[in-house]
């Protein structure tokens, strides 16, 4: 127990110390926090509950569409803002800015998890490839709506409101960094938490045969559908946070982005091993390292290297970081190794 | 419970790699200015991409060869840093951060595309950071009150606005009928605004407006209700991927419209790639080689379409042209200001009054370029050899518009 106090005191130091011991990294760094949520939400669907899904950023792309609508609205005509992309320009006060953005993530965390509530009813019903294939088309779908809404911008995009003028430059990149922060906690300390309880073997019941499980007498609808929620949530707040952090949204490319930030969700919970707590902590850190490496120094060749990373952790690394130490190091993950019937397995064969 | 022994080597080896990484570079290292820009090397918009490079790569070069830029009595060159945007503004975004906070860029070129200039903006802003920027054409970007924003491009309402004016003067002044179809994007969708004044300004009637996906691979069912509507005019901006399936489907589809009217055919080198069938197609475009401006690094039109052919393997579309003068600017700019002083090169790139083979540039309040009139060009076939000929305004007319477009039938 006591290491893991450390452990965890040493990140949070970490966490903490980061935008001033790297202040050239805040943006890099709240990205980070942002990718790590992302993965760590993914992996109740993917990892826990073997439920792979694609419409995760379905959640994403609505937070960010309703954090910075209220953070408009709250205070502006939202249909001028937007109008003409944009052309006409409101100046939040720094009290503005900060309510709208309080009361727009506050509603970027409910809206995305009632909608989960209500799509999961309908969709959870689905299995394997065909649960992935209609996830897939409900973030699809949801870029192409919102790229034909008027009062959200349409194809033109929306601006969020700029950083008001407050404190010193490094202000801005502050702000979003800690709040991104304050989010990868309460996150993990929810997925953690959440994992200690029955909820986590019920998940992995379903992953491991969902039949049976309903055998057992467990709804298992019911808890499908409380383990998208949770993630919706925590999506929600990710993309209202990024909205603001990025500055412009996008239907296609930022808010419902599938093709790069809902596949790579999926990748950095496999790379760093899904079903397990830490695996997309470490998948998403090492990504978001390896990605930012590429695209400065193989300028050209980083979707290259991107697929060759895929292509090595699928043959190498089919359980991912974790499971592969899982499995050459059983013993520091607690598990007990009879030498004894290990060898007498062996002999059998 | 060693794993967590591993997890605290880990974090700590990240640490210290994050932390040895810091390089900083200045703004101006030694001899050399240096510039920073992300640009879409992959991604959607990745064609126009490279022709924003090979264009600021020819004025880099060609500046550099000739006598570097003489700032304080002493010579300098400029040199780029690109980063890779993937067309993706999320990605633009933060590459300007990077560029400024980590690689200590104080001087931007700007990226291509309206939606990443979006992105872009407000960070170059934030930092006090002057940006020339030659593929950003939304008008909402000169509206915003940016003050380090400069574009040597005229904005993207004044696009094809100028097309449905002359479709009006060809039906005797009287109202036209218009099909639009724009890719959901901010410049395309800018475009349509401009185009939406025109037929209010002229009493004409807009029959389609259609909104096609982003990498527009089939407008199809567009096409069939222009087929079964007849309008005077069709318009379509896409991108180069718009025009070159407007045009491909068109033709398969044949579909008789008396106007066509599009842009980015230079960008997708329409009249090469799909010859005869891209004839008559009516272009907006920023820059035409047979436009008689002048400098003193690319003469003129002609030369600098040479040269750049000779370079690049291929005539410049007006991307490759505009994102060339960009640096003419900067140079111009550094040379009055002769400082590096952030706020001082910002107020001389703010008084630009200027020619070049580009143009000529000054830039308006909101940091728009208010001094060279849009032109459009009609892809007219010789044979089996189609060219571009600029076709208004009459002042560098080369060619008389072939207006109404002959029938499928009749070519």
């Amino acid at each position: 127990m006591n290491k893991n106090i450390i452990l965890y005191s040493a990140l949070l130091i970490f966490g903490v110390l980061a935008p001033f011991m790297l202040p050239a990294f805040k943006v890099q760094l709240s990205i980070l926090c942002i990718l790590i949520v992302l993965a760590l939400t993914w992996n109740i669907q993917g990892g826990e509950m073997g439920y792979n899904s694609f419409g995760n950023i379905l959640f994403y792309g609505l937070g960010m569409y309703i954090c910075a609508s209220a953070q408009v609205g709250m205070f502006f005509p939202l249909a001028e803002w937007t109008e003409s992309g944009g052309e006409k320009t409101f100046v939040h006060s720094p009290t503005q800015f900060f309510q709208g953005m309080a009361f727009g993530l506050l509603l970027a965390a409910i809206i995305p998890t009632i909608v989960a509530g209500l799509i999961g009813y309908a969709i959870l019903g689905l299995r394997g490839h065909y649960f992935a294939i209609c996830t897939l088309g409900l973030g699809v779908a949801a870029g192409e709506i919102s790229g034909g809404i008027e009062i959200i911008g349409a194809g033109q995009g929306f601006t969020t409101p700029p950083f008001p003028n407050v404190g010193s430059l490094e202000s801005r990149g502050q702000f979003f960094y800690f709040l991104s922060f304050i989010v990868l906690v309460l996150t993990f300390i929810t997925v953690k938490s959440v994992y200690s309880t029955r909820f986590r073997l019920v998940l992995n019941a379903i992953r491991d045969n969902e039949d049976k499980a309903e055998a057992m007498g467990i709804q298992t609808m019911k808890y499908k559908i409380i383990g998208w929620m949770i993630s919706a949530f925590f999506c929600g707040l990710a993309g209202g946070i990024m909205g603001g952090l990025v500055g412009y949204i996008d239907s296609t490319d930022v808010a419902f982005d599938g093709r790069e930030m809902g596949v790579f969700m999926v990748l950095m919970a496999i790379l760093g091993g899904k079903g397990t707590l830490w695996g997309p902590v470490i998948g998403a850190t090492l990504f978001h390292l390896f990605k930012e490496g590429f695209w400065t120094y193989f300028l050209g060749w980083q979707y290259v290297a991107l697929g060759v990373l895929i292509v090595v952790i699928v043959i190498y690394f089919p359980e991912g970081l974790m499971g592969w130490l899982r499995e050459k190091y059983p013993e520091r993950f607690g598990e007990v190794v009879d030498e004894a019937d290990r060898k007498a397995q062996v002999e059998l064969k | 419970m060693k794993i967590r022994n591993i997890i605290i080597t880990f974090v700590s080896a990240l640490a210290l790699l994050l932390s040895t990484s810091v390089t900083s570079f200045a703004k101006v290292v030694g001899d050399k200015i240096i510039l920073g820009s992300a640009i879409s090397l992959t991604g959607k918009y990745s064609s126009n991409g490279v022709h924003t490079q090979n264009g600021y790569n020819m004025a880099v070069d060609r500046i550099n060869s000739m006598g570097g830029i003489k700032v304080g009595g002493k010579t300098y060159k400029f040199e780029i840093i690109y980063y890779d945007d993937e067309s993706n503004p999320k990605r633009a975004a933060q590459l300007a951060e990077r560029l400024i906070s980590q690689d200590g860029v104080e001087y931007m070129l700007g990226p291509y595309s309206s939606g990443l200039t979006k992105a872009i903006a407000p960070v170059t802003e934030k930092y006090g950071v002057p940006m020339v920027e030659a593929n950003g054409a939304s008008r909402s970007l000169f509206t915003k009150g940016y003050k380090y924003l400069f574009a040597v491009l005229a904005p993207a309402n004044l696009y094809l606005d100028v097309a449905i004016d002359l479709a009006v003067e060809k039906n005797g002044g009287k109202p036209v009928t218009v099909a639009m179809a724009f890719e959901q994007d901010a410049f395309s969708q800018d475009v349509r605004l401009g185009v939406l004044e025109a037929i209010e300004r002229t009493g004409s009637k807009k029959v389609i407006d259609d909104k096609l996906p982003k990498e527009l691979n089939d407008m199809a069912a567009t096409l069939a209700k222009v087929k079964a509507v007849k309008p005077d005019v069709l318009v379509v901006s896409g991108h180069t991927k718009g025009a070159l399936t407007a045009v491909r489907q068109i033709a398969e589809m044949k579909v008789d419209v008396p106007m066509l009217a599009m842009t980015h055919c230079d960008a997708a080198k329409l009249s090469k790639q799909h010859g005869k069938n891209s004839q008559y197609a009516l272009c907006a475009s920023q820059w035409h080689k047979t436009l008689t401006y002048k400098d003193n690094f690319f003469k003129d039109g002609m030369t600098y379409d040479a040269d750049f052919s000779k370079e690049f393997g291929y005539a410049p579309p007006y991307q490759a042209a505009e994102s060339s003068a960009a640096l003419l600017v900067f140079k111009d700019a550094f040379e009055r200001a002769n400082s590096f002083d952030k706020v001082k090169v910002r107020d001389a790139l703010a008084a630009t009054d200027m020619q070049t083979f580009y143009g000529n540039i000054k830039f308006a309040k909101g940091g728009q370029n208010t001094d060279k009139p849009m032109v459009l060009f009609q892809v007219m076939c010789d044979g089996d050899k189609c060219e571009n000929k600029v076709v208004a305004p009459t002042k560098w007319a080369s060619a008389e518009l072939i207006h109404p477009i002959p029938s499928w039938s009749k070519r």
